[in-house]
C-alpha cells in the first residue's frame, strides 16, 4: 500500500514538473502532440508562416541525434513529399517554388548571423563590427552549420529507380560509344 | 632428296626471305616516321584521352553511373536541387570541384553527401558508416575550395544545391577510385551476383538491393581456418558475434528495416529468399576477430511472384518466404 502510495506520488511528480527545452513538435493538425517550453529559446523554431500566426509551427522534427528537414510548403503537411510525383527531371519545378523560397527566407531571417541575412545589406559600420568579431562568428557559425538539420530528398522508390536506369542506359551508351571510338583510332 | 640437302634449301631460302622483311620493316618506320610503338604515340593518346572525358549538363534532380565533367546551371532559381551518384560495388567516387560560382550569402548551397539520404533516412545507417552524421554533409559555403575534392566511402554519394540567381551554377568532375574490400555498397541493378568479404574488421557492411528480388545464398563463412587448428566460428545472432542478417523495409535506412533472416552458421549451398520489398539488404555484422565472407546472388521478383505468394508470406509488411 505504502509503495503504491509512494510509486503514485512520484508519478505526479514527474509529471508536475517543468519539462526541459522540447525541441520536437508537430506541425498544425497535431495539436495534441504540441509542446511549449516558453522559458527556454527554441531554436528550431523558426518557421513562421505570416499571414496565419496560430498555425502551428515546424516541419522539422527530431530523431534522437539526428535531424531531417523537409523543403517543402509550411501550408502543408510535414508528411507530403517535396518532389511532385510526375517529371522530377523537367527541371525540378515544385508546387509552389515562391512559398517554399519564402518559407526558406524565413527560416534564415530567423537565425542570429546577419552575414547570413538576404534582404539587408550591411552597412560600412556593420563591416567594421563584423570584422571584429569575425573569428567569434565564425566558430559560432561553424558549430551552428554542424548543428543544422541535414537536407534530404523525398523521393519515391518508383522514381529513384527510375532515374537509376535512365542512368544506367546513359552509361551503357557511353560505353558503346567509347568502344566504338577505340576501334575507329586503333584501326587507323 | 636427303634431308641435309632440303635443309640447306630452307636455309636459303631463309636468307632469301629476310631482306624481303628488312624492306618492309623500313616501309612501316617511314610511315610512322621511325616510330615503332605506333599504338601509344603521344598524338593518339591524347585522342584517346580526349574522347573519353564525358561532359554533359546537370540536371536539378539527377543521377550519374559514369565519370566525366558535369555542369549545371541555372536558367530559373533552383531551390531544392539534388544529383546522386552511383557507382560499381567496387568503386569509390570521388567528386571534383572544378567551377563553382554561387551566392552563398545569399542563401545558394552546394553540399556533398557521404551516401544517398532519401526521405531522411540515409544509406549507409548511422551504425554502419565509419563517420558521424556531421561529417558527412560537406558544405562548399563552409569550407570553400580548401576541400576541393571529396571521396566517399562507398559507392554511392549524392549532392544538393540550392542556386538562386539565372546564370549561376557549378562545374564537377566525376571520377571513381578502386575499393579492394567494399563494405556498404547499393546495387545499380536488380539482377546480380556479389561477395561481401570483412577481413578482420570490427564494422558492419550492407548491400542494398533497391527492388524486390528473391536472393539466394550459396555461401557464407563465419570465422577464419587456421591451417594447424579448426578455430570456432563464432556463434553469432541475437546481436551477438559475427552473422549475416536479411532486411526488408520500404526505406533507404537499414537500420530502420525489418530483419527477415538471421544467419549465425557458416554453411555451403544455396538458401533462397524471395523478399518482396522495396529494399532488401544483406547485411553483415563482423566483430573483427575472423574473416567473414558471404556470396549470394539476387534476381528482380517478377510481377507475379509478388501477387501470389506462397509458403510463410508476410503480407502485412513484405513478401517473404523460403
Amino acid at each position: 500500500m505504502r509503495l503504491t502510495l509512494l510509486m503514485s506520488a512520484g508519478v505526479l511528480l514527474v509529471a508536475l514538473l517543468p519539462c526541459p527545452p522540447c525541441r520536437a513538435f508537430l506541425s498544425r493538425g497535431l495539436d495534441s502532440g504540441a509542446r511549449q517550453a516558453p522559458q527556454h529559446p527554441q531554436p528550431l523554431d523558426f518557421f513562421q508562416p505570416p499571414p496565419q500566426p496560430q498555425q502551428s509551427q515546424p516541419v522539422l522534427l527530431r530523431m534522437g541525434e539526428e535531424y531531417f528537414l523537409r523543403l517543402g510548403n509550411p501550408n502543408k503537411s510535414p508528411a507530403a513529399p517535396l518532389s511532385p510525383a510526375s517529371s522530377p527531371l523537367a527541371g525540378g519545378s515544385r508546387p509552389s517554388p515562391e512559398e517554399a523560397a519564402n518559407f526558406f527566407r524565413a527560416l534564415l531571417q530567423q537565425l542570429p548571423l546577419p552575414r547570413r541575412s538576404l534582404n539587408s545589406p550591411a552597412s560600412p559600420g556593420e563591416h567594421e563590427v563584423e570584422s571584429a568579431l569575425g573569428g567569434h562568428q565564425e566558430a559560432a557559425e561553424r558549430k551552428r552549420r554542424s548543428e543544422e538539420p541535414p537536407i534530404s530528398l523525398d523521393l519515391t522508390f518508383h522514381l529513384l529507380r527510375e532515374v537509376l536506369e535512365m542512368a544506367r542506359a546513359e552509361q551503357l551508351a557511353q560505353q558503346a560509344h567509347s568502344n566504338r571510338k577505340l576501334m575507329e583510332i586503333i584501326g587507323k | 632428296m636427303s634431308s641435309t640437302f632440303k635443309l640447306q634449301c630452307h636455309f636459303i631460302l631463309i636468307f632469301l626471305m629476310a631482306p624481303r622483311g628488312d624492306s618492309r620493316s623500313l616501309e612501316l618506320r617511314e610511315a610512322a616516321d621511325y616510330d615503332p610503338f605506333l599504338l601509344f604515340s603521344a598524338n593518339l593518346k591524347r585522342e584517346l584521352a580526349g574522347e573519353q572525358l564525358y561532359r554533359r549538363a546537370l540536371r536539378c534532380v539527377d543521377m550519374l553511373s559514369l565519370q566525366g565533367q558535369f555542369t549545371f546551371t541555372a536558367n530559373q532559381p533552383q531551390l531544392h536541387c539534388a544529383a546522386f551518384f552511383i557507382g560499381e560495388p567496387e568503386e569509390f567516387i570521388t567528386i571534383h570541384y572544378d567551377l563553382v560560382s554561387i551566392d552563398c550569402q545569399g542563401g545558394d548551397f552546394l553540399k556533398v553527401f557521404d551516401g544517398w539520404i532519401l526521405k531522411g533516412e540515409k544509406f549507409p545507417s548511422s551504425q554502419d558508416h565509419p563517420l558521424p552524421m556531421t561529417e558527412r554533409y560537406i558544405d562548399y559555403c563552409e569550407n570553400g575550395l580548401s576541400r576541393r575534392s571529396v571521396r566517399s566511402s562507398q559507392n554511392v554519394a549524392m549532392i544538393f544545391f540550392r542556386v538562386q540567381e539565372p546564370g549561376n551554377g557549378f562545374t564537377l568532375t566525376i571520377k571513381t577510385d578502386p575499393n579492394l574490400f567494399p563494405c556498404n555498397v547499393i546495387s545499380q541493378t536488380p539482377n546480380g551476383r556479389f561477395t561481401l568479404v570483412v577481413p578482420h574488421q570490427h564494422r558492419n557492411c550492407s548491400f542494398s538491393i533497391i527492388y524486390p528480388v528473391a536472393i539466394k545464398i550459396s555461401d557464407l563463412t563465419l570465422g577464419h581456418l587456421n591451417g594447424l587448428q579448426l578455430k570456432k566460428s563464432s556463434a553469432g545472432c541475437g546481436g551477438v558475434g559475427d552473422f549475416v542478417e536479411l532486411l526488408g523495409g520500404a526505406g533507404l535506412d537499414p537500420s530502420k528495416m525489418m530483419p527477415l533472416a538471421d544467419l549465425c552458421y557458416p554453411f555451403h549451398g544455396p538458401a533462397q529468399m524471395k523478399i518482396g520489398c522495396d529494399n532488401t539488404v544483406v547485411r553483415m555484422v563482423s566483430s573483427g576477430k575472423h574473416i567473414n565472407r558471404v556470396t549470394f546472388e539476387y534476381r528482380l521478383l517478377q510481377p507475379y511472384e509478388l501477387e501470389n505468394p506462397n509458403g510463410n508470406s508476410i503480407r502485412e509488411f513484405c513478401l517473404s518466404h523460403l
